[in-house]
C-alpha cells in the first residue's frame, strides 16, 4: 500500500471539476433563481390587482403558476447552494443582475397596479423591499471581493519581501 | 505561493490558483482516503471530496487554515461512504472498547515509537479501526497538528491524543505479535 499512487492524474481530477466550475451552469442557477422570483412576485402582482372577483379556475390558475414560478426558484436556490460554486468575481455579477431584475420587475409591478388603478402603495412597498435587499446583497458582494483583493495584496507583499 | 495566496486567489475566482491547490494537495488527499477505505473507492470519494471542497471554497472564512478545512471536507466524504458500507454505527466506531477512546490523555509523545519506520506504519493501517487510522494518518502521514486533528474530526484535543496512543498501542501489538 505505501507505494501506490492516486490513479486519477491532476488534470483528471480537474476535469472532474468542470461541471461544478463551468460558467454556464453558474449562469443557469442565478437566472433560474431570479427568474423564478421575478416571475412569482409578477403574477402575485397580476393576481392581487385583478379588478372584480375571479372565477375559481382562474384563481386555480394564478395559484399554479405562483408555484410553478416559485419551484423554480426554489430549483435555482438548490442550485446556487449545493451544485456550482460562486466565487466572489461571480457573487458581484450575480448581485448585480439580481439588481436589476429587482429594478425591472419594481417598474413593473408599478406601471400595472397603475395601469389597472389597484392603488400603488402597495406594488412601491414591494418593489422598494427588493430593490433594498438586492442592492445589500451588490454592497456585500463588493465588499468580500475587495477584502479579498485587499488580502491577496498583502499576502503578496508578504511574499515579495 | 503559499496556500493562504492561492486560496484567495481561488475565491476571487482565479481558475489556475484553483488549479495550483488541485495540484497540490492531490496526493495528499487521496493517500488520506486511501488510508482509509481500500483502493476501489478511494479514487472516487476523493473526487467526491475534491467536488464537495470546491462547492465549500468560496465560504472558507480562514484562508490561512486550509489544511484542516480541507481535511474535515474529506473526512466527511470518506465517513459518507464509511456509512454506506456500515450498516451499523458500532462496526463504524471499530469495536466493543469504544469507552477508552475518549478518555483524554496528555501523555503523548512527540514522535511515533520507534519501532515501525514509515512505510512499514502505512502498510499496517489498514487493520486499525477506523478513528485510530483516521488520526494517524493525519498526524503522522497528512503533519497535521493535535490541534488540527481535533478540528478536522470534530472532537476535543485530548480524545485525539487518546485515539493517537491507541492507535500506536494497536500498532506496537501489532509489530510485536508478528516478531514473535
Amino acid at each position: 500500500m505505501s507505494n501506490e499512487e492516486p490513479r486519477a492524474s491532476v488534470p483528471e481530477v480537474v476535469a472532474g471539476l468542470n461541471e461544478t466550475l463551468s460558467r454556464t451552469g453558474r449562469v443557469r442557477a442565478v437566472g433560474t433563481f431570479v427568474i423564478g422570483l421575478a416571475g412569482a412576485v409578477f403574477v402575485a402582482a397580476l393576481w392581487w390587482t385583478e379588478p372584480g372577483p375571479l372565477p375559481v379556475l382562474t384563481q386555480v390558475t394564478f395559484g399554479l403558476l405562483m408555484v410553478f414560478c416559485l419551484t423554480w426558484a426554489g430549483y435555482g436556490t438548490w442550485l446556487l447552494r449545493t451544485r456550482v460554486a460562486l466565487f466572489a468575481t461571480d457573487r458581484v455579477v450575480a448581485a448585480w443582475i439580481g439588481l436589476a431584475a429587482s429594478a425591472l420587475t419594481g417598474t413593473m409591478l408599478v406601471i400595472l397596479a397603475v395601469q389597472r388603478g389597484s392603488g400603488t402603495w402597495g406594488p412601491i412597498i414591494v418593489a422598494a423591499a427588493f430593490m433594498a435587499v438586492a442592492i445589500t446583497l451588490v454592497v456585500r458582494a463588493h465588499t468580500h471581493r475587495t477584502a479579498l483583493l485587499r488580502r491577496e495584496r498583502t499576502l503578496n507583499g508578504k511574499q515579495e519581501s | 505561493m503559499t496556500d493562504e495566496l492561492l486560496v484567495v486567489r481561488a475565491q476571487l475566482g482565479s481558475r489556475s490558483a484553483l488549479e495550483d491547490l488541485v495540484t497540490r494537495w492531490q496526493r495528499p488527499v487521496w493517500l488520506y482516503v486511501r488510508r482509509m477505505l481500500d483502493s476501489e473507492r478511494a479514487d472516487d470519494v476523493a473526487q467526491e471530496a475534491w467536488i464537495a471542497v470546491v462547492r465549500a471554497l468560496p465560504r472558507l472564512r480562514e484562508p490561512d487554515r486550509f489544511a484542516p478545512w480541507l481535511f474535515t471536507i474529506v473526512r466527511r466524504a470518506v465517513l459518507n461512504r464509511l456509512r454506506d458500507q456500515y450498516a451499523d454505527r458500532h462496526d463504524l466506531v471499530g469495536g466493543p472498547d469504544r469507552g477508552a477512546f475518549d478518555r483524554p490523555d496528555d501523555a503523548v509523545p512527540d514522535a511515533v515509537d520507534e519501532l515501525v519506520d514509515r512505510a512499514e506504519m502505512i502498510d499496517r493501517l489498514a487493520g486499525l479501526p477506523v478513528l485510530e487510522r483516521e488520526v494517524l494518518v493525519l498526524h503522522y502521514l497528512e503533519d497535521l497538528s493535535v490541534q488540527d486533528c481535533a478540528q478536522v474530526c470534530g472532537v476535543p484535543s485530548g480524545t485525539v491524543k487518546s485515539r493517537l496512543n491507541r492507535a500506536r498501542r494497536l500498532l506496537r501489538e501489532h509489530v510485536e505479535g508478528e516478531v514473535s
